[in-house]
């Protein structure tokens, strides 16, 4: 199964407690729905291979605790990470103003600077939102993430969100090959003596 | 063939190709180039404009053709010019091709920088036919008639109007020969070069005769000939006053004295003048014949009149850099394969290595409770007990590096050493690094080094001067081995590492670095317990289970059991998660506290007398928030800090993590193994309010999960009502399970959630075992950074935007080669390459500045000039010098030579003085000013009417160039000549086909008359 997966591309989600990481996650993977699902401990683990424009790639998601005390921990698996899923709750303003603190955090501790960052505004299948669309809109682009608003309850935007973000990292140059063959600065504009045929330089005097 | 089922009456023409000629294959095969090229036709051009053969691109373009086995390159050389529209491209009618009107274009004469061809033809677009092989060569004459004709008859057939040339003789010598068809005119590209110039044609009135005789023209007086020529002096003999220039800490480096060493600086610098020779080109751009009189016994051509000089410098190819030569030897320790033992000799590690090898004993040995007696440290101390280690195993040997070296040396790392104040003072304040903003501070982040005032920082810069100029290798394994009994001496002795910023290790340094962090961490932890037991010693004793302690470092559940069922109550799923050390975390601040309670709650806990408990390990009050149960206010306990963990670690951690699967029972078991943490949050918790429910907790923890609401109760006033989110009110969810598992019991006694004492052996044992070549790997990203960071500040000495911008460029590309864990060794010389190249620029940026005496000029402006001069011959192949020879810069120069000169002929000054007579006299007498040109360059160009005086005007150009060992005369013959017309019988073409040029080899002979022309030999059919 592994032989066509293009990459495996490493996933953290985050977000203030109680937005629904883990539900959006269970959603993405299971296609399920868990009202009762427990908070999370430290940081959970999923695996899904998805195909984007014809290319298979496996994603190694983290679904981290939200909890203040969980975050000293939590810092550490951004290491190596090529996509962030930054989510809070339309119904709850408090965890779209705590965002800016996620985003300090994110660029304290993402070991490289091209990571690629998705806003998603959950449970917008609530009736009490707080929380416009055009506000998480406007921070999105501020601070220049995808950004899109998700139900995990009734599925919206769900498998959206992670294709897109899959999509975003795959075409993101150097973000994802293990291998990637940067050609180094070049630092003369014309090499020197390019062989037989042009002679650089003052040659047909000295 | 092909018409089978086609019906009868239909007429088959059959062209037959199959006994076609190898010959007749490479001609079709050369028009299917120009074909697939779309040379065909003319298309004009705008005029060249001043210099674009410099300032626009080039392009090529190549393809492989072969004459039966033998196989050429064909190469389509352009000037990229903004596009002319492709729909404009028409064929125009009864225009002299493009290549024939460049021929008069004055505006780009000696290109500083050109293929060979524009520089003798002035062309903007060509074609070249060469052997493809370096080595092969077309030789005999015969086989390069053959090859030009088949270049005639492809342009004849195609009707393309770019020249066309093949390479002859061996590719040194650059004989091209070529043609161009236009409509109703030719050009045959006719070239003359000889080894050695025949005396006549040493000077203008000589060269002039040739081209006259070669035009033929019919007319008289013949139209006038414009001359442009250029000569060209070098300057190599750079005054020693000069270049006095040395990097000047070269001598005191090498010579290896201590008191010339500053450890933690980079040298800079070449070695060598990095400007090799200067060339002088002294331009007559444009003369009538007449105006100027050269020939064998006078010239008018005196430099120092020429309108026009430009310079370029020739710089010295690979000039020896200290800091290049510094940096990649210290990248091949990178490939040594050794170990730090074998290249010490005997075992130095062997004490080393049993210690680390038997965990347990060491631990035993570390955990007792013992005081550990601090003594003041000392250098000479350490370095004492060092070598009293060393030379027990090493016997008679001697060290690689002596003991004043070593000794500057750890000074220099732990300058702690020798302080007066206390150690652990020191250390702390030397962590309280002001976090510097700056761009550069930050940089280590982006190479994932380690910050520049750190530790690792500067142990990197020590190791690479110690393999430079100290002992190599075996210095570089010495200095290691010293630097990890430091480490162990530190660990044992609580005394903090300096120079590492406190707090869990930094994940954006390296791995080393990170080790260090982590060890300084334990020995803060170890140190804050041993303080801690010292001061409660009186009174705790009974509390620290010595017996457990002994009971040492093994994970077997067998004995933790054991000990858990000892202790009473406590769940042995939640315990064996956690770490078995039966070590308790312990906070200084708690001390106090300890002396009240610890007995009493040591023997006590459980959750039923939890109410009855005193409070303990409070933290601080949190808000106004109180107890639901009882009202008293809540307080947040002292917790236990989360475990530090280097990448390594967490490598290992998320992949233990990630292989529990991502099934139910896999998560459960993941939570399981992370819920230590809030196991002892909740015990802290309970700890410090007696009578907490969890509730309480949550509201603390996760405040979202307390859900309250406005409730109107029966009285109808309105009542906040609190309750668990839902997912916490699931029945035996693990926040409720750990919940009940905890018992009241405060961080500080509580089992330690990272064990310091066996992470610190962890690391210390991994320090021990890098080879050298290990730790030049971990150290590489430092030494690039530092090299980075002293190129940066050397550049900022001479402000070259150029160099500017390449800086930017190696540390956006390290920054992508570095953040992969093993970068490949072929990035990594490639980054150390770049670095070497700017350090060279520099220094030639310096070696110029000395050489032009930017620092001494004392006109404001006139230094601005020379600096933008000076500038401007870094960056660019030829610099035009402003005012010639009159000018400030031109002055200089003139003097420059003048010295030269003076010194090639051991004249000393003043005698020069006296000679000097009149300007005849001394011209004659005495050493001229300049050396005799070493390239002279001439192009005569005229437009005339030929072979009849009614025939059209065309253009006439030659171009010739004198040097000591060459001599080459490159004349196009432009002549009228009916176009061929396509298809036309290669047998016609050929009889019309004049030989297209002669090449004489001079060597020995001298030949009389050289002569260029359409008058030669009829081709041979058959070579």
């Amino acid at each position: 199964m592994d032989e066509d997966v293009l990459t495996t591309l490493k996933i953290l989600i985050i977000g203030e407690s109680g937005v629904g990481k883990s539900s959006l996650l269970l959603r993405f993977t299971d296609d399920t729905f868990d009202p009762e699902l427990a908070a999370t401990i430290g940081v959970d683990f999923k695996v899904k291979t998805i195909s984007v424009d014809g290319n298979k790639a496996k994603l190694a998601i983290w679904d981290t605790a939200g909890q203040e005390r969980f975050r000293t921990l939590t810092p550490s698996y951004y290491r190596g990470a090529q996509g962030v899923i930054l989510v809070y709750d339309v119904t709850r303003r408090d965890t779209f103003v705590k965002l800016d603190n996620w985003l300090n955090e994110l660029e304290t501790y993402c070991t490289r600077n091209d990571i690629v960052n998705m806003l998603v505004g959950n449970k917008i299948d609530k009736e009490n939102r707080e929380v416009d669309r055009n506000e998480g809109l406007k921070f999105a682009r501020k601070h220049s993430m995808l950004f899109i608003e998700a139900s995990a309850k009734t599925c919206d935007g769900v498998q959206c969100a992670f294709e897109e973000l899959v999509e975003k990292i795959i075409q993101t140059p150097g973000l994802w090959e293990s291998e990637n063959q940067n050609k180094g600065v070049k630092l003369s504009h014309r090499e020197e003596g390019q062989g037989g045929g042009a002679c650089g330089g003052y040659c047909s005097v000295l | 063939m092909a018409a089978d089922n086609e019906p009868e009456s239909e007429v088959f023409e059959i062209t037959d190709f199959t006994t076609a000629s190898e010959w007749e294959r490479f001609i079709s095969k050369v028009e299917e180039v120009l074909n697939d090229w779309k040379l065909i036709g003319n298309s004009l051009g705008k005029p060249l404009e001043k210099g674009i053969f410099t300032s626009g691109t080039w392009e090529e373009k190549s393809d492989e053709i072969s004459f039966a086995d033998f196989k050429f390159s064909v190469t389509h050389h352009y000037l990229v010019q903004e596009s002319t529209d492709k729909e404009g491209k028409e064929l125009l009618e009864d225009v002299i091709p493009q290549s024939m009107q460049d021929l008069l274009c004055m505006n780009n004469d000696f290109p500083p920088r050109a293929h060979c061809l524009v520089r003798w033809y002035g062309l903007r677009e060509f074609v070249v036919i060469a052997p493809a092989a370096h080595s092969d060569a077309v030789l005999s004459e015969s086989k390069c008639n053959l090859l030009l004709s088949s270049v005639s008859i492809a342009l004849g057939n195609t009707g393309c109007q770019v020249p066309l040339f093949v390479q002859i003789h061996h590719k040194w010598r650059r004989m091209y020969v070529g043609e161009c068809q236009g409509p109703g005119v030719r050009t045959d590209f006719e070239m003359v070069h000889l080894r050695k110039v025949p005396n006549q044609y040493t000077h203008l009135s000589g060269l002039l005769d040739i081209f006259k005789s070669k035009i033929g023209c019919p007319l008289t007086p013949l139209p006038p000939v414009s001359i442009a020529i250029r000569f060209t002096y070098v300057l190599q003999d750079w005054q020693q006053y000069f270049w006095p220039q040395q990097p000047p800490d070269i001598d005191a480096l090498v010579g290896g004295e201590v008191g010339g060493l500053e450890f933690g600086k980079l040298p800079f610098g070449a070695c060598e003048d990095p400007i090799s020779e200067l060339h002088l080109a002294t331009t007559w751009p444009h003369l009538t014949e007449g105006i100027i009189v050269d020939n064998d016994v006078y010239s008018d051509l005196d430099p120092i009149q020429a309108p026009h000089w430009s310079v370029r410098v020739r710089k010295a190819e690979n000039p020896q850099c200290l800091l290049g030569d510094f940096v990649t030897e210290f990248f091949k320790i990178c490939r040594r394969k050794e170990s730090t033992d074998e290249i010490l000799g005997r075992s130095a590690f062997e004490e080393e290595g049993k210690e680390t090898a038997d965990i347990t004993h060491a631990l035993s040995k570390l955990t007792e409770p013992a005081s550990v007696p601090i003594h003041k440290l000392s250098v000479s101390n350490m370095v004492h007990t060092a070598k009293k280690k060393i030379r027990k195993h090493r016997g008679v040997e001697e060290s690689p590096l002596n003991n004043d070296v070593l000794n500057t040396i750890l000074l220099f790392l732990f300058p702690d050493a020798v302080s007066e104040k206390s150690l652990d003072g020191t250390a702390s304040t030397d962590n309280n690094n002001p976090p510097s903003e700056s761009e550069d501070y930050n940089l280590y982040n982006q190479f994932k080094s380690a910050p520049s005032d750190s530790l690792t920082y500067k142990l990197a810069l020590c190791l690479c001067m110690i393999n430079f100029y100290h002992g190599g290798l075996k210095g570089v394994a010495h200095l290691w081995q010293e630097f990890v009994l430091e480490m162990r001496f530190r660990w044992e002795n609580n005394f903090l590492i300096p120079g590492l910023a406190s707090g869990p290790p930094d994940l954006r340094c390296c791995l080393l670095h990170q080790k260090l962090q982590m060890l300084n961490c334990c020995i803060e932890r170890k140190k804050a317990r041993d303080e801690g037991k010292k001061t409660s010693a009186s009174d705790v004793t009974n509390i620290y289970p010595g017996d457990a302690g002994k009971a040492g470092d093994q994970l077997v559940p067998d004995n933790l059991k054991e000990t858990d069922k000892e202790k009473g109550e406590v769940g042995k799923s939640w315990d064996s998660w956690s770490d078995s050390e039966e070590e308790f975390f312990e906070c200084l601040s708690d001390t106090e506290e300890l002396k009240g309670n610890g007995q009493e709650s040591g023997k006590k806990g459980g959750p039923k007398e939890m109410a009855s408990l005193r409070p303990e390990g409070r933290l601080y009050q949190h808000g106004k928030l109180t107890l639901l149960h009882n009202g008293e206010p809540l307080y947040i306990p002292v917790t236990q800090e989360p475990a530090p963990m280097t990448e390594d670690l967490l490598e290992e951690q998320s992949e233990v993590l990630a292989k529990l699967g991502t099934s139910a029972e896999g998560a459960h078991l993941r939570a399981r193994m992370q819920s230590a943490c809030l196991l002892s949050d909740m015990e802290s918790f309970k700890a410090a309010n007696p009578g907490c429910s969890l509730e309480d907790f949550v509201r603390w923890y996760s405040p979202r999960d307390y859900i309250e609401e406005e409730v109107i109760d029966e009285k109808g006033n309105v009542v906040l009502k609190g309750e668990l989110s839902a997912r916490m009110k699931i029945p035996s969810n693990m926040w409720v399970e750990a919940w009940e598992t905890a018992k009241p019991i405060p961080a500080r006694r509580q089992r330690r959630l990272f064990d310091d004492t066996r992470e610190a052996e962890k690391v210390l044992h991994y320090l021990a075992i890098q080879k050298p070549a290990d730790l030049a790997r971990h150290l590489l990203p430092c030494v690039i950074h530092a090299a980075v960071l002293k190129v940066k500040e050397e550049e900022s000495l001479e402000n070259i935007s150029s160099v500017k911008k390449i800086i930017k460029q190696i540390i956006s590309h390290s920054s992508k080669v570095l953040h992969f864990p093993n970068p490949e060794d072929k990035k990594l010389e490639e980054i150390i390459h770049q670095i070497t190249n700017v350090e060279a620029l520099i220094a030639r940026a310096r070696s110029l500045k000395a050489k032009f005496g930017t620092e001494k000029c004392e006109q404001e402006e006139e230094k601005e000039d020379l600096e933008r001069f000076v500038s401007c011959l870094l960056e660019q192949p030829e610099v035009l010098v402003t005012g010639a020879g009159r000018g400030h810069a031109g002055r200089i120069i003139h003097k420059l030579f003048v010295n030269a000169q003076r010194a090639a002929a051991m004249t000393p000054p003043e005698e020069e003085l006296k000679r000097m007579g009149s300007p005849e006299e001394r011209r004659q007498n005495s050493v001229s000013d300049f050396p005799p040109p070493a390239g002279r360059e001439f192009i005569l160009r005229t437009t005339v009417p030929r072979p009849a005086p009614y025939s059209k005007a065309l253009p006439q150009r030659m171009y010739s160039v004198l040097t000591k060992e060459d001599f080459r005369l490159a004349a196009p013959q432009v002549c009228p000549g009916r176009q061929l017309l396509p298809g036309a019988g290669i047998e016609a073409n050929l009889q019309e086909k004049p030989t297209h040029s002669r090449h004489v080899e001079a060597a020995g002979r001298s030949p009389a008359r050289i002569q260029l022309g359409c008058n030669g030999n009829n081709a041979t059919k058959n070579p």
